[in-house]
């Protein structure tokens, strides 16, 4: 298409006239460099694992064996989409190109979803971890599971009822007719690779600058009421796009907050974040991210606080 | 790709990787260094001998202009090179004091020397142990140093405590008092300490600045490539 022209006329002036504008100091382009560079390498082996399933589920997966293996009605493919779930122990990033080319290979788009949501949310790894973070609450890895669980069912239901739209347009559904099935391999796993990570740059060029400009430190006016610091948390969760396997660290260093603003935090932020509308809007077209963000956003932030309300 | 697979490779080589993830990161990063330099070659070779088949470039797919994003981390690390969290983080983040109560606190050996201890273990015995073991022991923290205006005889040596990547990095502080010549920020410092007892316990004032008084200190040379913490 264009090349990489469109990102060198972007980033020399900017590195050119940062001096000049006066705009950040050279700490703050240090520290906003290293938030940047830091979200992306630690994308960057789960990104790969990502890429080297979907390009397994390129080669091997069929829409023939789907049409077999998967469930037709919604009501079973969905929940059992979300426990698979279980199996990935990723985080966010590589979940998007498998659920990517699973819709790609004729998987209920549904079910997808669900995965794709369940996957970096309820996996073994981050539930571990959040046990280890919150070592005398631990109703709190169960109502962090049970809610996020909730959560990519519901928005897997969601989009079932709308039977009418494809999220097939949107995905690159070219098909080459390459010679060796190492050689497809390499080229469905590079290609997801490419548009996956690009996407993933963009979207942690985003909440790195976000970071600077909304300091942490500004959240402490704010916990006045249980409605304010729910709202805080659900929106810090989407700015912050950290790994799902390190957000219980963060939540357990806010005690400021209610227990179940900080579940909250812990639900959003592995369905939806800055860095995930990114990617989203890379594999599965703009128009779907947009569309996705806010009811997946809504849906978590209820699940959270009713999984809150009862447990903890 | 190959360049990415190739700066990943360069800051495990480097051990720079450390400033922006935890350390338990270097096996996962490795084998992602390894694959993306395999599907690059594997796509450059493909590439080359098409090209001799049919004698034109014309084969040679062009990513999407997204892809190309991609080179970007590699482009910042080498404009601005940075080196970690340090002193302008520290002032953007609140800082975190341990808030579960630990059981029971293993005595400490304070037989041979100042115990070396980690920043986080530090604040929680401070704020937590009833038994109150830190009382008179000399201990060795290693951090950096965050000046402060409110301290005027010392600063607040700080470490991150980083779980996954930096961007999720909180400072652990304790309040250094006792310098005689002011150090500058981001200062890799090694110091022996000993805990200043609050007038008021943490528990009644609410308040969780530690104090400790500075024994001897040790300014350290250049960059350390491990300085974060682990909750693990």
């Amino acid at each position: 298409m264009f090349g990489p022209w469109p990102v060198v006329v972007l980033l020399v002036p900017a590195l050119l006239l940062r001096n000049r504008l006066g705009l950040f100091s050279d700490e703050d382009l240090r520290l906003w460099s290293t938030l940047f560079v830091s979200i992306c390498i630690q994308a960057l082996p789960f990104l790969v694992l990502g890429v080297v399933i979907s390009g397994l589920i390129g080669v091997f997966v069929s829409p023939e064996l789907v049409e077999r293996r998967v469930p037709k009605r919604p009501i079973l493919a969905v929940p059992s989409a979300g426990l698979a779930g279980l199996a990935l122990p990723g985080c966010e990033c590589g979940s998007v190109p498998i659920a990517g080319r699973l819709v790609s290979a004729g998987t209920p788009p549904a079910a997808a979803l669900t995965f794709l949501l369940a996957a970096p949310a309820i996996n073994p790894v981050v539930m571990v971890s959040t046990a280890v973070a919150f070592p005398n609450t631990p109703m709190v890895v169960l109502a962090r599971f049970l809610a996020s669980f909730a959560v990519a069912v519901a928005v897997g239901a969601w989009w079932a009822n709308r039977r009418n739209e494809s999220l097939l347009d949107a995905l690159s559904t070219d098909h080459d007719h390459s010679a060796t099935k190492l050689h497809r391999f390499v080229d469905v796993a590079s290609r997801d690779l490419v548009h996956a990570g690009g996407y993933l740059v963009l979207g942690a060029l985003a909440a790195a600058t976000l970071q600077l400009v909304i300091p942490r430190s500004a959240l402490d006016s704010v916990v006045s009421s249980e409605v304010m610091s729910i709202l805080v948390l659900a929106f810090l969760a989407v700015i912050l796009s950290i790994c799902s396997e390190a957000d219980a660290f963060v939540a357990a260093g806010l005690p400021q907050f209610s227990l179940t603003s900080r579940l909250v935090f812990l639900v959003v932020g592995p369905v939806i974040d800055i860095k995930l509308v990114a990617m989203h809007a890379g594999v599965f077209g703009r128009s779907f991210a947009m569309r996705f963000a806010p009811v997946t956003f809504t849906i978590a932030v209820v699940s959270a606080v009713v999984f809150g309300q009862v447990l903890l | 790709m190959v360049s990415i697979g190739a700066m990943a490779a360069r800051l495990l080589w480097s051990g720079g990787y450390g400033w922006f993830v935890q350390q338990h990161m270097f096996i996962p990063l490795l084998l992602a260094a390894v694959v993306l330099i395999a599907f690059g070659a594997f796509e450059i070779a493909v590439g080359i001998r098409e090209e001799q088949r049919i004698g034109a470039t014309s084969r040679w797919r062009v990513a999407p202009t997204v892809g190309w994003l991609l080179l970007l981390p590699l482009a910042v690390l080498v404009a601005v090179a940075p080196t970690g969290l340090g002193a302008a983080a520290a002032s953007r983040i609140e800082a975190f004091s341990p808030t579960e109560q630990t059981d029971e606190f293993p005595p400490l050996d304070t037989g041979g020397g100042p115990v070396e201890m980690r920043v986080y273990d530090f604040l929680d015995r401070a704020i937590w142990d009833d038994e109150r073991s830190l009382d008179g022991v000399a201990v060795r923290l290693e951090g950096l140093v965050v000046n402060d205006d409110e301290i005027a005889d010392g600063f607040q040596l700080t470490r991150f405590l980083v779980s996954c990547c930096a961007a999720d990095g909180i400072p652990l502080q304790v309040a250094l008092r006792g310098l005689d010549a002011p150090l500058e920020d981001n200062t890799w410092v090694i110091a022996d300490v000993v805990w200043i007892e609050p007038d008021v316990p943490y528990a009644d004032s609410g308040l969780r600045i530690v104090e400790a008084e500075i024994l001897s200190i040790e300014p350290q040379p250049g960059v350390r490539k491990d300085p974060y913490e682990s909750p693990y």
